[in-house]
């Protein structure tokens, strides 16, 4: 009997044995603190019955940074039912690209230019000028109004005030290289969209090779890779590091958490590369299951409701002239900007992949 | 018993579900050595050294960490006087309806450097940071996956304690050994075959495992591959590094069968009576304490920090009203979401499971152990390789059914069906096949005498191997984040990215939730063997 109980149990483990409880990573790009309730934009608006059905988004930023203003377009439109799928930029490509034939989504939102891009270019959107877009800089549309430009946003560094005093501060992203800092760092890692579009900003401007000692120079440093910036922003702001490379509204957001953390606009120096920026982004997917809503979000996004949100709560630059800054967001007019053309990284964007899989970028 | 040919009807029912088993298998292959040879190139000069190195040191660590904590928890609730034994075998092996990533999330939040609880406390008494080990990296997911997966090495070795043969210890003593000399010379060494078995699935488990890992910042094989699928627009690599870490499991895989095989010829039947227990003396208290620290560790601790978190977030209206209103979608949905699709999945396994179990069983041979070990495999396919090839495989031949949460469920099918099988197996090898030469005797057909003879007979073994895959499937994840439609979460799904986010309080109820709802069918599982009685 007892011999009995001992297979049993043998089986029992067995059965249970292997079934590993494994996981999956937080491959979200952007995060943000859990947003503030819905402000009284939604509620001014008039709001919209006609617009109804299902909307299917594929976001790049994270669930907790768009969730508030799919919650004020649903104000507006009660009868949409909006259905989300957050996940990194090149992620939900993939899933863009293999679904071509069998369109799921509705709409597309990015990060960065480069992957709405590169998607563009391989037909995966339909045009749409969304109303109001004619007043967004020509630089944020793309060709043939495929994407539209939603916000901008820039690459800076997170530095803890308790940890880092003003004289010893960096001034380029340059320094981050430099062994006084050795693993004092964080930063996003392979996977995040922004990091990614770093890169293939670097590459663009630097040329190849300057861009790979760069980031071999990170690794060497002993720099920790996030998945995300907000694990970035909340080491820092916790002393766990020194120094973190990221979206200058994470330092905000940092702030607004009460940590004692600074802000550095690198490479403002004569001979430097200049701050490096980029943009959020939002497409209709061709042959969209759901265009109309699709098109009804997209002209949200892009109207000052829209963009008031975004600037408010995620302390991001709004691209539509006239929506204010959020206090103590430093305009962008007084940099020295990088410039970078959006249409030839992302026909690079290939090659940003495959550099990062040389360096071996975690 | 005469030797009965093959129902040919059962034959091709079970030769369906292998099919069904090797779709993911064989899509892998071809994907992985059909990939350019620039793809492997790229990779054997970079990261596949690097990641297999990782790898297979936390398999090895993991494993040694389990087999330490298993067998010696397993001796001290098994043969000796430890107080408050009959509990502690409870609670030693609750810890398997933690998941381990939400282990980890809860250690992360306690130890995190500079940033965790316990680390800010420590610097708010002394006035300065105080040296607090770190749940990062290698030592931080070896101790963490070691908390939550030594019950797998605990059960076996505790059983195998349980039914050793008194006799042979009695005769090391008799022969001058002393206890100590006895446990490492001659018990321990009886107990190898069912250990190495113990070892080997952890290996498994490890292999497969994502979660944790990538919360720890521990590069493995499984993560990379997550890395790959969400940091380009190509799939070779990720097909390349499946197809290395399925071969590496299938090996595995391979001498765990094998090694089950053998275990099963070193049960001694006859004459078989309790070993004394050993009187821990001065050791008691020490003892005690030890058990005390493993079992506050792997189960006290996450659920404690669960509870207060879960009670927090109650009382913070702002979380309250996350927590009950995602988007569109409400607490109520994950659950159900969650509950349905495991509840499925469970169904589906155990139905798959027969033909191949009766065949197995009833009519061993060359055939139908093949068929039988060939759907094991899922055991060797990490969550993160079956929802790759599901992905690519459905959306091309199915394509009414991507984007379905049905996608899901043959994902976990897949995954868990093993434990099925082997349910099934067992419930039938205790079945004696003349109740079902009698009930054919009687001129019941073949298929009444399943319906109203074995069914009815092993449906609590049946029942068992459900309450199993249901369980694995509910915390499974990575395939489900894979898999899962705009708007289709589960319980683990929440659970994940709330906590990715940093929202402890947020995850805390659906955690909670999700480890109550596995420690039920968990202790029915439990109570059906003597010792937990």
């Amino acid at each position: 009997m007892v011999s009995k109980t001992k297979i049993s149990i043998f089986l029992l483990v067995m059965m249970i044995g292997a079934s590993a409880c494994s996981a999956a990573p937080a491959v979200t790009e952007e995060s943000a603190t859990l947003a503030a309730p819905v402000t009284s934009v939604s509620t001014e608006a008039p709001v919209e019955a006609e617009v109804a059905g299902d909307l299917v988004i594929y976001s790049g930023r994270s669930e907790p940074l768009i969730q508030p203003v799919i919650d004020a377009f649903k104000a507006k439109y009660p009868n949409v039912e909006v259905l989300l799928k957050a996940g990194s930029n090149s992620e939900l490509a993939n899933a863009l690209l293999e679904e071509q034939a069998n369109p799921q989504a509705d709409v597309f939102i990015t990060t960065e230019l480069f992957t709405v891009q590169s998607l563009a270019g391989q037909g995966i959107f339909q045009s749409y000028l969304p109303l109001g877009a004619d007043q967004l800089p020509d630089e944020f549309l793309g060709a043939d109004s495929m994407w539209t430009g939603l916000t901008r946003r820039a690459r800076v560094i997170i530095y803890n005030k308790d940890l880092v005093s003003e004289d010893e501060l960096p001034t380029s992203i340059f320094d981050l290289t430099d062994p006084k800092w050795k693993g004092q760092i964080a930063a996003a890692g392979s996977t995040n969209g922004s990091m990614q579009a770093q890169i293939a900003a670097m590459r663009q401007l630097l040329g190849e090779e300057e861009t790979e000692a760069w980031l071999n120079g990170l690794i060497a440093n002993e720099v920790t890779f996030f998945g995300g910036h907000t694990d970035v922003r909340k080491a820092v702001g916790a002393g766990e590091f020194k120094l973190g490379l990221v979206n200058h509204y994470y330092f905000h957001l940092q702030q607004a958490e009460g940590s004692n953390v600074g802000i550095i606009f690198p490479d403002q120096g004569e001979g430097q590369i200049g701050l490096l920026s980029n943009a959020t982004a939002a497409a209709i997917v061709n042959s969209a299951p759901h265009t109309a809503a699709a098109q009804a979000f997209l002209d949200f996004l892009v109207s000052a409701d829209g963009q008031k949100l975004f600037a408010e709560q995620n302390y991001e630059y709004p691209l539509l002239p006239g929506v204010a800054l959020q206090a103590d967001v430093q305009p962008l007019d007084g940099f020295r900007l990088a410039d970078v053309n959006v249409v030839q990284a992302a026909l690079d964007f290939d090659a940003t992949f495959d550099l990062i899989e040389k360096v071996g970028l975690p | 018993m005469k030797a009965l040919s093959i129902s040919p009807r059962l034959a091709i029912a079970a030769g369906l579900v292998a099919l069904f088993v090797a779709i993911p298998l064989v899509y892998i292959f071809i994907r992985a050595f059909g990939a350019d040879t620039e793809s492997w190139q790229r990779l054997l000069q970079t990261r596949i050294w690097k990641l297999l190195g990782n790898t297979l040191l936390l398999v090895v660590a993991v494993t040694s960490g389990t087999l330490v904590t298993g067998v010696s928890m397993a001796w001290l609730t098994e043969r000796t006087d430890l107080p408050g034994r009959k509990i502690f075998r409870w609670m030693l092996v609750m810890p398997l309806a933690i998941p381990a990533y939400i282990g980890g999330i809860v250690y992360l939040a306690l130890l995190r450097p500079r940033g965790g609880y316990i680390p800010q406390v420590l610097e708010n008494i002394f006035g300065q940071s105080v040296f607090t080990p770190s749940p990062l990296g290698f030592f931080g997911a070896a101790f963490i996956l070691t908390l939550f997966t030594y019950p797998y090495v605990y059960l076996l070795s505790g059983a195998a304690f349980r039914s050793l043969h008194a006799s042979l210890e009695e005769a090391a003593r008799t022969f001058g050994r002393t206890t100590f000399q006895t446990l490492f010379q001659v018990t321990l060494p009886a107990l190898r075959p069912g250990l190495a078995a113990g070892a080997l699935l952890v290996a498994l488990d490890i292999l497969a495992e994502y979660g944790t890992v990538a919360l720890l910042r521990y590069e493995t094989f499984s993560s990379a591959i997550f890395v790959q699928l969400s940091g380009r627009y190509d799939r070779s690599a990720a097909s390349v590094l499946s197809g290395i870490l399925v071969t590496l499991a299938i090996l595995i895989l391979w001498s765990e069968l094998r090694l089950q095989g053998q275990a099963r010829f070193t049960q001694m039947e006859s004459n078989w009576r309790p070993a004394p227990l050993t009187l821990l003396g001065k050791w008691r208290f020490p003892a005690f304490l030890l058990v005390m620290g493993v079992i506050s560790a792997s189960l006290i601790i996450p659920v404690a920090v669960l509870v207060v978190w879960s009670i927090q977030a109650f009382l913070d209206s702002q979380s309250l009203t996350t927590i009950f209103h995602t988007g569109s979608q409400g607490f109520g949905s994950y659950v159900w979401n969650s509950l349905w699709s495991s509840g499925l999945a469970a169904l589906i396994a155990v139905l798959f499971s027969l033909p191949v179990a009766l065949l197995a069983v009833r009519y061993p041979n060359r055939f139908s152990r093949f068929i039988s070990r060939f759907c094991q495999v899922g055991y060797a396919i990490p969550g993160v390789v079956i929802a790759l090839s599901l992905v690519l495989f459905v959306n091309r031949t199915l394509p009414f059914l991507y984007a379905t949460p049905f996608v899901i469920v043959i994902a976990y099918v897949l995954r868990h069906m093993p434990q099925a099988i082997r349910a099934s197996e067992s419930a039938l090898n205790q079945l004696s096949p003349s109740l079902e030469e009698a009930s054919r005797t009687l001129g019941r057909t073949s298929l009444q005498t399943l319906f109203q003879v074995t069914l009815p007979l092993i449906l609590p073994g049946l029942l068992a191997g459900g309450s199993l895959v249901f369980i694995t499937s509910l915390k499974e994840l990575p395939a489900t984040l894979l898999l899962r439609p705009p708007g289709f979460d589960t319980l683990a799904v929440r659970v994940w990215v709330w906590a990715g986010e940093g929202f402890y309080l947020q995850a805390a109820p659906a955690a909670l939730l999700l480890v109550l709802i596995s420690a039920l069918p968990l202790s029915f599982l439990l109570r059906r063997e003597k010792i937990f009685r």
